[in-house]
This record gives structure tokens, C-alpha cells and sequence, in this order.
């Protein structure tokens, strides 16, 4: 066998000089990719968010269309790494979950493939909502089709609120602390608001939603960072986080060491009144064989600094196709069954998910679905839901291949605001400072 | 002038701070591990109870028997995790045990020479040997991904045996040269009178008196293979060769924690390795001695 | 007989060579060659997400830490890491050693406990700890508050030094057995009649351990310093899982620096300027201890 243009492309991207040995070496390996090819096996990797739910959507997708598909899903927190290792080596998948967060870098490194021209492609992109179109774009080009979309909600214990005789969620960020001591002081709870802020390679949905929801931003349109300059909201923020978990101590400090499901359960056992997050979770956190909450959580606005509805923020994942893959026809096809329109021209994998776990979807024309509509009142107040749909934006500087390593450093400055080891307008200095850095060093 | 006191009344200090010292490690030791073999025969509700109950109330063997036949609320977390958790047991042996074994073969011959000749260069060679060890993983991590991926390697037992064993091969060279070193010169030589050849002399004379420096290079092989986390988590994927560190940080990083599966995951992959520590005890802290006495 | 006489025996210099060959190949073919790469790339401007940047930058990666916040940040958090993990580990191993060599019930089964950590994987480990330092139901809070000792349960993780002491002290933990193994069989080579002569001057107890055991103890010292340096320098599983390197960057050593940028941020030329710096500086270390033993006159390699 020989070198196959995968292994050359990406020795030749890593600047492997691997000398001679590894040509040879490679030369007498029986080349684990040559067997998938052969079949029409789809090899297809996500992270592993409800598995065996995805599992059973594939094991119909093998029987409509006759094509296999060997499915590995990879833990959450090292999909990313993983991911990039088995492209770097040549070993990718086929077909593949994509976050937003991650598409430019991807891109840029070679293991993705535009999807512009292809089958079905253009009707997609015309039936989801703009920002979600946008977010899978990457200079003009298209690259993925939507798994589910979400914007971040403020969500709340209503049952909680009552016992502490508070009728209404907050609109301003002092009202949500009020509220918070009210129900603190009334011995309810001893720390109202819980958070997900452990580090971790997955964004913090809800500093971004914070930010939005004042109508502030970290970036300019050029992606130039003006959180410490033209826009004061970021400090601001972080000032009113950093009260809340030292001075009120109405933010549980134990956030600092909880990841999203930690916090789920604790909403689900009625130990947080407050959170924020996307606003699916409210399907799980109201589902009485599920949680002891359910029928007590709503969703509300984001509560602001002025008390004004500004925004909140929201995410895209996507299905892609990988560069290299020697089974283009087939990974499409499921690319397409997964992400795209079905022969009715109807979303059957997002509309799927809604129905399953309340899986934010990016099709219009699913808004109007009775069956959606029917689904969606058993958790959510339908008005509110659409609002924050309406309001939601998408991070303005994911299009930067330095995103990663911002998020990353977002994470650490928002920890030290809230474990009181640095000052608001330290914070905002440091991370003006990191992302200066980060620019120039990408130029 | 001193009154001496009679022997029998004396307060044997030097026995109760021994004592003191003795149940103070102990617990110390035993303390944390308890904590989660009592978790994993616990229902989810009672390990996170406050206060907590420090032995189950209710035993059950749920947890365990979930990595055997998942159920549903089980079989969703930590991408498989239940499922893959005997297989990765069984890997995690079969490849400490080959890693142990290899770096003995290596080792040995390698050891010998240190211990029995003199030649040049042999100080160098050494401390070469330790120098590999200082490369902290992560900066070789890479090209070595790509050479397992061309030797078509990747996500096999040998791929991990092959790293593990360039892992511990310095440190065991260093434990059985010492103890080689201890073992006197006169039974070779009395091995050769009776015109044994070197191999027998080596196989049925030399190795079973230095049979506890062997245990501990061993052990210590074992142990290196046993826990390391990085190289498995890129070089596997799939329970056909993934460790038990692996999957036990699926338990930890993923969607659905359970605190009681994760403590069973974790005392399953403690005892195997324990078992074999423990076995060889004796012959660990003798295999060692020699070694550390004398450079 | 000539043929015989014809076939020189091999020198020792060449028998060794042979002997050691296996062992060389495996090392020259899966590390050297690992390890002449990262070189090599160290040298270059080499990020996957930029492979058009990508160059032969010389000593920039190098020259660009001495004004690298997070990588100096990291250092600072890895010396300091090293140094409580090293200070506990070697006086409590020392200890748990001198009561293991004496004679008294109960003995053996001390030895087996002490050997229990050993058997425990890094990962394994931090999800223990974890599970012990939990704000919300960790058995730390619980048995603190059932002695009276705290009134309320303490997220003992989230401020920046309590983090930083409980991993260290998750990470000694973990690390103690191989040291109390080494120590213990340094002790047990002690000659009983230096004790017992000792016994007769009437040397107390810390003079017999200083004049008697200590000189024999710094060899396997020695060796324990070397390798327990070389364990905390590159620390890694057991403070992932336990804190991911938070608070802010109170626990990211540089070793859960230099994975990030290699893996998450995919920076491959800076990560392997990391890994050469932590490698040199562990070189440095083990070069000083051995230096300062060979100068006490008893170290031959």
C-alpha cells in the first residue's frame, strides 16, 4: 500500500518531516482507513450527549439507507483535544459534531469541507433563522447543517420564589440579588444562585448571556477587545458577580467546583432557585419522573444592569464533513438525515431532539408545528421561550481562530472575580490585555 | 542523686508513640479509600446525604452489578462508561502484565551489564537511560501518536505496552542493576565450574536468588502501566483497548455523575493491583534494599 | 581446539553493548526519536490552526516566555507545588518508614495499607479526593461538622490556597507508598549491631536516628528526591480531575499548562518549548541533588 493522500496532507500540514523510517513504516501498515472505505462505512464521532438516543436515530437511518455507520461518541470534555489529535494523525471521522466555538479553528486546520453546491444545502441554510446560518458560516463558506441551536434563559424555582413571597422572576441584576437575600434570609436556601463555573474546555454560556442580556460586548465589530475602553458593561458585571458571591453570598461559592450537570441536579432537587442557562433544561428540570422540581421552573428574561430587555446569547451546533473523508457520497447522505431536510422537506433529526429532550432547533417552519408547540407548553411558557429566541445573539468573535484560547482565559479571570482574588477592572484589564496579545499573535 | 526507677513501672513512651504513630497513618491511609468503598455500595440517595452515612444503611450491589448489565439511567452515563468498564479492567491487566513482563526481559540484560562488566561509557549510558524519563510526557505525546498511527497501531494493546515499557525501563534498569550488584559473584562462578552455559547459569542460578529485585522492578512496571491516564486516553479509542483510567475519567467529566457508580468504577480499579502488591510485600521491600543502599 | 582459540571471546565492552541493545533499540525507536521531534519543534512557529504560519522561528518560542504571564504564573504554582508536595511527602514517607521498621503488632498490615495508594491510578485519585472535598456532601464537611469543628459545610476547593493546599495534599497522598517503600528498604540494610551499639552509648532515640540511620538513608534519600521531583514537576491526572487548574490559575501547574496549549489550543511549538523548560529544569534539580550527595563521598553510580 501506498501513502495515501490523507497520510501526506497531514504529515505535510504538521510539518512532520517524519523521515523516511515513517514511510516506510507507514509502506508495511495495513492502513485502518483503506477497511471503512471499502464497505461504505460512515465513520461518524459527537460528543456524547445522550448516546443511546443517538444510536437509535442512526439504527434508522442504516435501515432507510442501507449504509453503515460506526458511531463513537466521545466524552464531553476531551472531545475537542480528541478530536484534533485523530485528524492530526489522519485517523478522523468521516462525518462529525461541530460547535460553533470550534469552526473557524477547524477550518483553518484543514479538516473540514464546505458544503456549498451540495444536495439540499441551500434550502437549509434558507430555512433556519439568520443567526444560526451565520454562525456556520466561515469566510462566505458553508460548513455545517444544524444539530440544535439554544439561547440561555434565566431559569427559576417559581415554587421557591412563592415561599419567599416574591410573585415576580427580577429584570434588573440588584432585583435578582434582592430576591436572592429575601430567600436566603428567609432560611429557604442558604445560597439561592448556582452557577456552572468549573474550567473546562466548554464555554460559560452564562457570563456571555449576562453581557448580552446589559447589551454589552467584550468585542467591537472588528473584533477588536473593548471591554476595558468603549464598553463598561463587562465590569460592571463582574462587579455584580463578584458582590453576589462574597459581599451578599447569595451565589453559591461551590460553583467555582460544579459543571453544568451538577448544577442540573441541583435544580432538579430544589437546592438552587436561580440559574442560567440554555433553555432546554427547563424540559428535564420539569419533568416529574426526573425532578422534584417539576412544574415550579419558568423561564424569564436575562435581568439586566438598568432593568431594560436588551439580549441574551446563543449557541449553534452543527454536523459536518470532514476534508479527507473517502466516503463523501454516504457521510453527506447522513450529514443530510442528521442536520438537513428529509424527502417531506421535513427537519426529522432536529424536530427528533425537540421532541425527545427539548432540543432548541433552527428551523422556522418547526416554530409553527403543533406537535412543537404542544410539546414545548409542557415546560415553557411559549411567549417567553420566543422571546429570548428573538433577542438571542451569537458571540461576535467566533470567526477569530484565537477563540478557544480566549474562552479559556475568560474562564480563569471569571473565577479569580468570583473567589475575590482580583478587581473587576483588573479583571477587564487582563483580559483586554490577553486578547491583544492573542491578536497579534495570530496576524 | 536519681532515684531509679524499677523497670516494670517505667511508662513505655517509645511503645505508645509508636502506637500513636501507627493508628494515626493507618487511618490515614485507609480513611479516604473507605470512603469510597462505602459509596459504592450505596444507593445514590444515601452518598449524598448530609450528614453522610458512614456505612451503608441499605447495602446494595447495584452499582457493581451495572457494569455488567447496565440500566437505563446507568447505561447513559460517562459515553458508555458502565459497559465499558470490565473491558477496560481486562485491558488494563493484560497490558500492565505484558508491560511488566517486557521490561523485565530488557531490563535484566541490560541490568547485568551494568552490574557485572565493566565497560566504557557505561556511567553516560546510564544516566542516558534517566534522561528519558525527565521528557514529560506531553512534549512526546504527538510524534508518538503519529508513529503508533503509522505502525497501524493505534487503539491496540501494543501501542500501550510499548510506551508503557519505554516508561518504566529506566527506573527498573536502575532497581535491578543495584540489587544484581548484591548478588555475590560466587555463584556464577560455581555455576561455571559445574560447565553451565551462560544462559542456564543465568536462568536457574542467577535470577531466582535475585528473584526480589525482579519482583519490585516488576511491580513497579505493573504500577506504571496500571495508572497512566494520557497516552491511553489519545491512543485508544474504543473498549478494545481503552484503561481503566480512561474510563473512570469519563465518569468524572460527563453529562450524567453519579457518585456511587464513579466509587464503584474506582475501588474496581484499585484492587487488582493492590491484590498484587500485596502479594509480593515482602519480597518488594527486599527487592528494593539492595538497590538503595549503594548507588 | 584452534577454532575455538580463533573465536576471540567478545570484550566486556562489547558484551555490554549486546546486552543492553535490546533495551536501547525500544528506547531509540519509541522516545529518542519523540523526543529529537518535540525538539525540533520547539524551534519552529508551529500551531495546527495556522499551518501556513508555520516556520523556523529559532529560539523565539523560548525567548517569548520571560514575558509569557501564564507560563510564569505556572512556573510559580509548579515550584511552590513541588515544594509542599516534596516537604510532606519526604518527612511523613520518613516517619511511616522508621515506624514500619520497628517491631510491633499489627505491623504487616500497616505495610499493606501503606502500599494502598500505590495501587490507585492519578485519575482515580482525583475523583476520590473529589468526592472527599465536596462543598455540598463531601465526607471532609461531614466529619469536620459531626466533631463540632465547623458549623457549616466549606467549599474547601474554591478559594485559591485552599485548592492549591488540598491538591497538594490529594497529590502526596498518592505518591507516598513508592517513597515509603524506598526509605524502608534503605532502613532495613541497616546493620542491628550499629543500633544495638548505639543502645549501649545510650543515645536517645533522634540522636541514634542521626548518627545511625540518616547516613545510610541519604542514598535511597536521594533517590526519592529525585523521583518524587520529577512526579510533582509533571503532576498532572490527579489536579485535572480534582480542580481542571481553578481556581483562576491557582492550581494550573505547568505541566496542566502545557497540556492545554498542546491539546486545547493546539499550539504544538510553544507546548514543546513548555516540555523542554520543565525537562531542563528537572535535569537541573536531579544534577544538584546528586552533586550534593557525591560530595558526602558515598555516591557511585
Amino acid at each position: 500500500m501506498e501513502l495515501n493522500r490523507r497520510q501526506i496532507l497531514k504529515y505535510a500540514a504538521l510539518g512532520a518531516s517524519l523521515p523516511v523510517t515513517s514511510s516506510l513504516l507507514s509502506a508495511c501498515s495495513s492502513g485502518d482507513d483503506a477497511g471503512g472505505a471499502s464497505d461504505g462505512t460512515v465513520k461518524f464521532e459527537g460528543w456524547d450527549y445522550e448516546a443511546n438516543l443517538v444510536q437509535q436515530n442512526l439504527d434508522r437511518f442504516r435501515q432507510q439507507n442501507s449504509i453503515k455507520v460506526d458511531y463513537t461518541p466521545i466524552t464531553s470534555a476531551q472531545y475537542v483535544q480528541k478530536v484534533v489529535a485523530e485528524f492530526t494523525g489522519g485517523g478522523g471521522p468521516d462525518a462529525l459534531y461541530v460547535y460553533d466555538d470550534s469552526l473557524a479553528a477547524w477550518v483553518e486546520g484543514g479538516y473540514l469541507q464546505p458544503l456549498d453546491g451540495m444536495a439540499g444545502v441551500d434550502d437549509v441554510y434558507a430555512g433556519i433563522f439568520p443567526g444560526n446560518a451565520e454562525a456556520m458560516t466561515y469566510q462566505g463558506k458553508k460548513y455545517g447543517l444544524p444539530y440544535y441551536t439554544d439561547s440561555n434563559s434565566l431559569t427559576y424555582n417559581a415554587g421557591i420564589l412563592a415561599k419567599a413571597g416574591i410573585t415576580k422572576p427580577p429584570a434588573s441584576l440588584e432585583e435578582l440579588e434582592a430576591q436572592a437575600l429575601k430567600i436566603k434570609n428567609a432560611g429557604i436556601l442558604e445560597y439561592p444562585i448556582g452557577l456552572p463555573a468549573q474550567l473546562s474546555d466548554t464555554w460559560w454560556s452564562w457570563v456571555w448571556a449576562l453581557v448580552h442580556g446589559s447589551n454589552g460586548n467584550f468585542f467591537g465589530t472588528d473584533q477588536a477587545p473593548i471591554m476595558n475602553s468603549t464598553d463598561t458593561v463587562v465590569k460592571d458585571v463582574f462587579a455584580w458577580l463578584q458582590q453576589a458571591a462574597n459581599k451578599s453570598k447569595v451565589l453559591d461559592p461551590a460553583s467555582l467546583q460544579l459543571l453544568p450537570v451538577p448544577v442540573d441536579n441541583a435544580m432538579k432537587a430544589e437546592r438552587y432557585a436561580y440559574t442560567i442557562g440554555a433553555r432546554y433544561a427547563a424540559r428535564d428540570y420539569n419533568d416529574p419522573a426526573k425532578s422534584k422540581a417539576a412544574g415550579m421552573i419558568k423561564l424569564a428574561l436575562i435581568p439586566s444592569l438598568d432593568g431594560g430587555v436588551h439580549g441574551t446569547v446563543s449557541n449553534t451546533r452543527m454536523y459536518a464533513l470532514a476534508q479527507d473523508t473517502d466516503v463523501k457520497d454516504n457521510a453527506f447522505k447522513l450529514v443530510t438525515y442528521l442536520g438537513g431536510l428529509d424527502a417531506d422537506k421535513k427537519p426529522y433529526t432536529a424536530k427528533f431532539w425537540f421532541m425527545q429532550r427539548g432540543l432548541g432547533f433552527a428551523y422556522k417552519s418547526m416554530a409553527a408545528d403543533p406537535e412543537v408547540t404542544a410539546s414545548l407548553k409542557k415546560f415553557a411558557d411559549p411567549v417567553v421561550y420566543a422571546k429570548l429566541a428573538e433577542i438571542a445573539r451569537p458571540r461576535n468573535v467566533l470567526t477569530v481562530p484565537w477563540y478557544t484560547e480566549f474562552e479559556a482565559e475568560l474562564h480563569k479571570v471569571v473565577q479569580q472575580v468570583l473567589s475575590n482574588q482580583t478587581t473587576p477592572s483588573a479583571a477587564v484589564a487582563s483580559l483586554e490585555q490577553t486578547a491583544t496579545t492573542l491578536k497579534k499573535k495570530f496576524s | 542523686m536519681t532515684v531509679k526507677v524499677p523497670l516494670r513501672y517505667r511508662i513505655p513512651w517509645k511503645k505508645i508513640v509508636l502506637y500513636v504513630l501507627a493508628i494515626g497513618f493507618a487511618l490515614y491511609l485507609v480513611l479516604p479509600f473507605y470512603w469510597i468503598v462505602a459509596m459504592s455500595f450505596m444507593h445514590e440517595v444515601d452518598a449524598i446525604s448530609v450528614p453522610p452515612h458512614w456505612i451503608p444503611s441499605s447495602p446494595t450491589l447495584e452499582n457493581y452489578l451495572g457494569f455488567v448489565n447496565p440500566s437505563e439511567s446507568q447505561a447513559l452515563v460517562g459515553g458508555r462508561a458502565n459497559e465499558e468498564t470490565p473491558y477496560s479492567l481486562r485491558n488494563s491487566l493484560i497490558v500492565a502484565t505484558c508491560t511488566a513482563v517486557l521490561n523485565l526481559a530488557l531490563a535484566t540484560f541490560a541490568a547485568y551489564s551494568f552490574s557485572r562488566l565493566k565497560f566504557k561509557g557505561s556511567q553516560v549510558l546510564l544516566v542516558l537511560y534517566l534522561i528519558t524519563r525527565m521528557v514529560p510526557g506531553i512534549a512526546i505525546i504527538i510524534p508518538f501518536y503519529l508513529l503508533m498511527r503509522s505502525f497501524g497501531l493505534l487503539d491496540t494493546y501494543l501501542a500501550l505496552i510499548l510506551s508503557y515499557t519505554t516508561f518504566a525501563l529506566p527506573i527498573t534498569i536502575w532497581i535491578l542493576k543495584d540489587f544484581f550488584r548484591s548478588v555475590p559473584r560466587e555463584l556464577e562462578e560455581a555455576a561455571r565450574v559445574d560447565r553451565c552455559g551462560w544462559f542456564r547459569t543465568m536462568w536457574s542460578v542467577f535470577l531466582p536468588v535475585a528473584a526480589p529485585g525482579l519482583v519490585a522492578a516488576g511491580v513497579f512496571a505493573f504500577m506504571t502501566a496500571w495508572n497512566e491516564f494520557m497516552f491511553a486516553l489519545f491512543l485508544t479509542s474504543t473498549k478494545a483497548a481503552k484503561t481503566i483510567p480512561v474510563v473512570a475519567a469519563n465518569f468524572a467529566t460527563d453529562f450524567n455523575t453519579q457518585f456511587t457508580v464513579m466509587a464503584a468504577a474506582g475501588v474496581l480499579a484499585v484492587v487488582p493491583p493492590l491484590l498484587l502488591a500485596l502479594i509480593f510485600q515482602r519480597k518488594l521491600v527486599q527487592g528494593m534494599a539492595a538497590g538503595s543502599v549503594k548507588g | 581446539m584452534s577454532v575455538i582459540e580463533a573465536r576471540r571471546p567478545w570484550s566486556d565492552t562489547a558484551k555490554a553493548y549486546a546486552l543492553n541493545a535490546p533495551a536501547m533499540i525500544v528506547i531509540a525507536l519509541l522516545v529518542a526519536y519523540p523526543i529529537v521531534y518535540s525538539f525540533w519543534v520547539s524551534l519552529q512557529r508551529n500551531n495546527l490552526k495556522r499551518p501556513r504560519a508555520k516556520r523556523f522561528i529559532g529560539l523565539e518560542n523560548y525567548r517569548s516566555l520571560l514575558t509569557d504571564d501564564a507560563f510564569l504564573s505556572a512556573l510559580r504554582v509548579s515550584a511552590l507545588f513541588v515544594l509542599v508536595v516534596l516537604g510532606f511527602t519526604v518527612v511523613l514517607a520518613l516517619i511511616l518508614a522508621l515506624v514500619l521498621n520497628e517491631r510491633f503488632r499489627g505491623r504487616g498490615l500497616l505495610l499493606s495499607l501503606a502500599l494502598l495508594p500505590w495501587a490507585m491510578p492519578g485519575v482515580v485519585n482525583g475523583l476520590m479526593w473529589r468526592t472527599i472535598f465536596d462543598a455540598k456532601t463531601g465526607a471532609l464537611n461531614g466529619l469536620l461538622s459531626q466533631l463540632g469543628l465547623i458549623d457549616t459545610y466549606h467549599a474547601w476547593l474554591t478559594s485559591g490556597t485552599g485548592a492549591f493546599f488540598f491538591t497538594a495534599m490529594a497529590q502526596v497522598w498518592n505518591t507516598l507508598p513508592f517513597s515509603v517503600i524506598i526509605l524502608l528498604a534503605g532502613l532495613s540494610t541497616i546493620p542491628s549491631e550499629l543500633y544495638d551499639a548505639a543502645k549501649v552509648d545510650r543515645a536517645g532515640a533522634f540522636q541514634r536516628f542521626g548518627q545511625v540511620a540518616l547516613p545510610w538513608l541519604l542514598h535511597p534519600l536521594l533517590i526519592v528526591l529525585i523521583l518524587e521531583t520529577m512526579n510533582a514537576f509533571r503532576a498532572f491526572d490527579t489536579i485535572y480531575v480534582l480542580t481542571g487548574g481553578g481556581p483562576g490559575d491557582a492550581t494550573t501547574t505547568i505541566a496542566l499548562l502545557d497540556v492545554q496549549t498542546v491539546l486545547t489550543f493546539t499550539d504544538f511549538g510553544l507546548g514543546s518549548a513548555y516540555a523542554w523548560v520543565i525537562t531542563a529544569i528537572t535535569l537541573l534539580i536531579s544534577i544538584g541533588y546528586i552533586g550534593l550527595l557525591y560530595r558526602k563521598g558515598n555516591f557511585e553510580v
